[in-house]
């Protein structure tokens, strides 16, 4: 009863926050929105399939790049056609990937993401004809329905067409997922989830499906990826960096990976906690230290844990 | 229909089944009794595929299952409801027996088979909506068995279909068992207790450390002290 509610008040917040706050407040919902892509897909993974990957900036990073070549080397510039192409790019890469990874679980399956995503990141690190090295590749404005929005300054395309483009995005992904996470096909995620050996008794083909999410996950890293690269202008390895995988599987446990939402909260959460602790405190992986330490012990539900605490117990697994 | 044999099974270093055989025949229901730590649990999961025999075969309607992959072997037909029961906390009682009919598809129409999943136990009908782990043991034990049948498969592999259950709730499980068999399904129960053996049973088997040491009809078990003294029972 109270989910629609508090869904159409967001949506409604989200409607009128480019008319009603500052400029630079917009700004950060812009990678809130391209962040909120990624983890939709990353919490298929992590709180459905039960998979935890320290490798997925490696689809971000896809993302990103296939944008930037797009934009600056072969001068395609709308994006309604970059998105699929950066969620295609994703999806052929993870196919390989992740009929490695999936074959190995926990630690196992953590650390093979984390060293594939790494190869990717010396790949652009060191390729540097290709992708411009360290410094990069640059990521020009693109096209919105086919327009340029030629009488917008940067900020005033970001802030206008880009953000409410961002937030369709956001919304078809949303939707999107919604559907997979209720569809028999989610279930079955979430029995491999809870225990594979007994999914199996029942017909459901655990490393097939675990691969399917895999790939679903990749695209929508891709597809956020995408998103990402324009606000900046600009994309570079640490894109890739494991640091930034690190950063975005915090995400999701601060806004808590057992709900569906709780991702989507984390990435708010995180954004704007970063541009208020780094405004008065050079130190903020320090306080972010202390905020992963705290839920993890205090908190396992994340954000979303606590506003919903007494509806429904989180379960925790210490095992 | 099912078809074990000979099968030698290593759990690690150690040797569990020794030369294990045994048979089930269309519409029969078949125990396997034997105290805990004799091998019954093995021997249902070496059929499911979850060992891998290193000697001897077997066969499902003729397929070699020992070949196979455990979700291969289940949308091959055989329905398996383990000890533990095996239910999934996230899911709803109506999800965790809706999940058979996605995994194997085709056949009856899914709406056919649940309803006769519920048909067998209605008191399932009621938790629709509540979750796993709001259920009692005995409930657990009748969801895992209609979640199995809903798979609407040509066997039943039971592990101890009737263990921990109050003594109040064991009729109406065995009820719903033998309604399970009069609609053509065959079942192989594994069973620690002798007293728990259904009298619709039409064959038995007595394994002690990893070997078959009965074959036969319940009845002339109670003539075979060897067999008798295995499973704890008087004659």
């Amino acid at each position: 009863m109270r989910t629609p509610v508090v869904l159409s008040l967001v949506g409604i917040a989200f409607l009128g926050l480019p008319v009603l706050a500052p400029a630079y407040y917009v700004t950060l919902m812009l990678p809130f929105m391209a962040y909120g892509v990624v983890l939709l897909g990353l919490n298929l993974l992590f709180g459905y399939t039960g998979l935890v990957s320290f490798g997925h900036a490696l689809f971000i990073g896809i993302g990103a790049y296939t944008g930037a070549v797009l934009t600056t080397h072969l001068g395609v510039r709308h994006m309604e056609l970059i998105l699929p192409a950066a969620a295609l790019a994703a999806a052929v890469v993870a196919a390989p990937v992740g009929a490695l990874c999936v074959r190995y679980v926990k630690i196992y399956f953590g650390m093979l993401t984390l060293a594939f995503g790494m190869v990717f990141y010396t790949f652009l690190l060191k390729f540097y004809k290709l992708t411009g090295g360290d410094e990069g590749m640059r990521m020009l404005r693109p096209y919105l329905l086919g327009s340029e929005w030629p009488g917008f300054s940067k900020t005033a395309y970001l802030i206008g067409p880009y953000y409410y483009f961002s937030l369709a995005v956001l919304v078809l992904a949303t939707l999107l997922m919604w559907r997979i996470v209720r569809s028999p096909f989610g279930l079955c995620l979430k029995t491999i989830r809870d225990n594979p050996l007994k999914a199996e008794s029942l017909g459901v083909s655990v490393p097939r499906y675990r691969w399917y999410a895999f790939m679903i996950s990749a695209v929508y890293a891709g597809a956020g990826g995408a998103l990402l690269a324009t606000p900046t202008g600009n994309v570079d390895p640490t894109l890739a960096y494991w640091t930034h995988s690190g950063n975005i599987v915090f995400m999701v446990l601060l806004g808590g990976f057992s709900s569906f939402f709780g991702p989507l909260l984390g990435a708010f959460a995180f954004i704007f906690l970063q541009d208020t602790v780094m405004s008065v405190f050079p130190y903020w992986r320090l306080i972010f230290g202390a905020v992963l330490a705290f839920i993890v012990i205090f908190a396992p539900g994340g954000l979303m844990g606590l506003f919903a605490r007494g509806r429904r117990p989180v379960e925790v697994s210490r095992a | 229909m099912l078809a074990v044999q000979e099968i030698d099974v290593f759990i690690h270093a150690s040797h569990i089944l020794r030369r294990v055989s045994l048979e089930v025949r269309e519409r029969e229901v078949v125990c396997l009794v034997g105290r805990n730590g004799a091998g019954k649990t093995t021997t249902l999961r070496t059929i499911m595929g979850y060992h891998r025999p290193r000697g001897g075969g077997i066969r499902f309607n003729d397929v070699p299952l020992h070949e196979r992959r455990t979700h291969e072997i289940a949308r091959l037909g055989l329905g398996f409801a383990p000890e533990e029961s095996g239910i999934f906390p996230d899911l709803t009682v109506a999800e965790n027996i809706e999940i058979s009919t996605w995994t194997r598809p085709g056949g009856r129409p899914a709406a056919e088979r649940l309803a006769a999943a519920y048909e067998i136990f209605p008191v399932l009908k009621q938790y629709g909506a509540r979750k796993g782990p709001e259920m009692s043991g005995g409930e657990r034990k009748m969801l895992s068995i209609a979640r199995a049948l809903a798979l609407d498969p040509d066997m039943l592999l039971l592990d101890e279909p009737f263990e921990g259950l109050s003594p109040a709730i064991v009729p109406t499980v065995a009820a719903g068992l033998n309604e399970i068999t009069q609609r053509g399904h065959a079942i192989l129960i594994a069973e620690s207790n002798i007293y728990h053996v259904p009298d619709f049973a039409t064959r038995l088997y007595v394994i002690e450390r990893g070997e078959i040491i009965f074959a036969g009809r319940p009845d002339d078990v109670r003539k075979d002290a060897a067999a008798l003294r295995a499973i704890g029972g008087h004659a």
